[in-house]
């Protein structure tokens, strides 16, 4: 399974990319995950690579994307094409306007609305990420947001990624 | 802090801080913590993407466990606070990627010379000059080799994974101590930034060597001469009371400056070579997959190493006999194994991130005997299985015509 996390500079993709991974590593999967960005800290285009299996990966970028999460219309852009034509297509539905089928949410007015802080839109999208795919465990991914976000901001993190989470089940 | 003679302290510390267990991190973080576990306790370095994390977790993790991390002012600077560091006695390392590993080459040849036992991470990034700052590549393969004047040896050591980049190191520093030589370890960008699953072993399950200390005063009297009858010199440690001379100059047994006599500058010099060279054994190292029967034989290293596997598990399942070497120390490199292997082989195939550098050092063994194709990548982006694949399935398709004639 190759899955492919676009946005900005500044919208924390890569840091969903890493608590996926880590997830998917917390169950014992293999995984291997990458990311590319601009050299700005913020603005620039970026992109958090994963490949999770059973078997061993001997790839170690994406190929050919199984998922495409956007998160804005810069990364769509830049990603789109690595994007399998039956490939599952989620975006923030306010901010890209995509030239294909999707499915998704307004991920960034949904973390401002329900947490105060729009920063947490990584974690409302892995969450409906997680619940669409179901590729790792909820509680997994609970596990590795606790490790990896910082100190002081596990609650609210926890919170967006479950109001994603819900919104993926609806 | 040096770990000789404290290890009870240093292994609680070590297992108090990283617990044997599954971590989920960066091959640039996995060579810090293979630093840490094969006893470095100095680093000094300037951080250059992609070499940078190596940096940041050395600054972070060095001072629990007692050692020294120093910001330098440039790459210059910090490979010779890693060779003052390294002759009081700690186990020192740098890391460093493209333009800073290019500064480096002066002292590197420095350590070569003085014998000072080093570990130099050369992350290796896109080129040449500042090239594409954030990508990876394997350009740098002759660069180790001979990127420092005049004859000299060199070990150079290139991981394939994250968890292999943490088990190297510890190689590297292991042979350097061992041979009194400075060690470079050939990691690359994409490596160093991949993250994924190592097992971090209890520190009794690594293997840690020390180099050779005099004996008596008797012996630090030839801190270059061989002492022992293995070409390696014991080392006087600075501030263990000798006295001591170290020059980057030409210098007789006692480490006394001559220029100007052939004979010490020719006795010096062949003693290094043959240093690395009778123990060449004991330095090498690959990885064999698939040799058995192999027809088409793939040479690669570090991070296109791995494609490579997947390309020839892949064919095998089509039926074509394809197989793989992985040379994991490239300098000096496994020639005489890769020219056995070329007897059975209908053609050699060079999997590398670069235009063609390892494949050189394959045809000087194999000669014109077998045909020798690149795989080339450049650009930042990994060689694929894929890639691979179709390499050798249009050679598998040439051969077969070549024995229906």
């Amino acid at each position: 399974m190759q899955i492919r996390l676009a946005g900005i500079g500044g919208q924390g993709v890569v840091l969903a990319g890493i608590i996926l991974g880590e997830a998917a590593a917390i169950e014992g999967l293999n995984v291997i995950q990458t990311q590319d960005y601009g050299s700005q800290s913020r603005g620039g285009h970026s992109i958090a690579d994963l490949i999770i299996s059973k078997e061993p990966i001997y790839d170690l970028m994406v190929t050919k994307a199984d998922i495409l999460v956007a998160l804005a219309q810069l990364g769509y852009n830049s990603t789109k094409d690595s994007l399998r034509e039956d490939g599952l297509l989620i975006i923030d539905t306010d901010l890209v306007k995509p030239d294909r089928e999707y499915i998704g949410a307004p991920f960034t007015r949904l973390a401002e609305e329900k947490t105060g802080l729009a920063l947490t839109v990584n974690m409302v999208a892995l969450g409906y990420l997680v619940a669409k795919t179901n590729i790792v465990k909820k509680e997994s991914v609970e596990k590795a947001i606790k490790r990896r976000v910082p100190k002081g901001t596990e609650e609210i993190n926890l919170k967006a990624f479950r109001i994603g989470y819900e919104e993926g089940l609806r | 802090m040096i770990i000789r003679g404290d290890e009870p302290e240093q292994i609680g510390l070590l297992k108090k801080l990283y617990p044997k267990g599954n971590y989920f991190m960066q091959g640039d973080e996995a060579i810090a913590y293979g630093a840490l576990f094969a006893g470095c306790r100095f680093y000094a370095g300037y951080p250059i993407t992609p070499a940078s994390e190596i940096a940041e977790t050395m600054a972070r993790e060095l001072p629990k466990l007692k050692g020294y991390y120093i910001q330098m002012e440039d790459e210059i600077g910090s490979i010779a606070a890693v060779v003052g560091a390294s002759w009081t006695g700690l186990k020192s390392m740098t890391a460093t990627s493209g333009p800073g590993f290019s500064l480096m080459q002066e002292n590197l040849g420095y350590a070569v010379f003085t014998e000072t036992p080093l570990v130099l991470v050369d992350v290796q990034r896109s080129g040449p000059s500042t090239g594409q700052a954030t990508k990876g590549a394997q350009g740098d393969f002759f660069q180790a080799r001979w990127g420092t004047h005049g004859d000299h040896p060199i070990i150079a050591i290139s991981p394939t994974s994250v968890e292999d980049s943490f088990w190297e190191t510890i190689r590297a520093f292991n042979l350097s101590e061992k041979f009194r030589i400075p060690v470079i370890l050939l990691a690359d960008g994409i490596i160093g930034h991949t993250r994924e699953q190592i097992r971090i072993p209890d520190p009794e399950e690594v293997e840690i060597i020390y180099r050779k200390l005099p004996a008596n005063e008797e012996e630090a009297k030839y801190p270059f001469g061989d002492v022992h009858g293995d070409l390696v010199p014991p080392m006087p440690l600075f501030g263990n009371g000798y006295f001591t001379h170290v020059t980057g100059s030409t210098h007789k047994e006692n480490g006394l400056r001559d220029v100007y006599t052939p004979e010490v500058h020719d006795r010096l010099v062949r003693r290094l070579h043959k240093k690395i060279e009778v123990h060449e054994k004991e330095i090498q190292k690959w990885e064999e997959y698939y040799t058995d029967d192999v027809e088409i034989l793939l040479v690669s290293w570090g991070v296109s190493a791995r494609p490579s596997l997947g390309a020839v598990i892949e064919a095998r399942k089509r039926g074509i006999k394809a197989g793989l070497i992985v040379p994991k120390t490239v300098h000096p490199f496994p020639g005489k194994r890769i020219r056995e292997l070329s007897k059975k082989a209908h053609v050699i195939l060079v999997p590398e991130m670069n235009l063609g550098q390892m494949i050189l050092e394959v045809q000087r063994f194999v000669r014109d005997e077998v045909p020798i194709i690149s795989v080339n990548k450049i650009g930042g982006v990994p060689l694929t299985v894929e890639d691979i694949l179709k390499e050798i399935e249009s050679s598998a398709e040439r051969s077969r015509h070549r024995s229906a004639d």
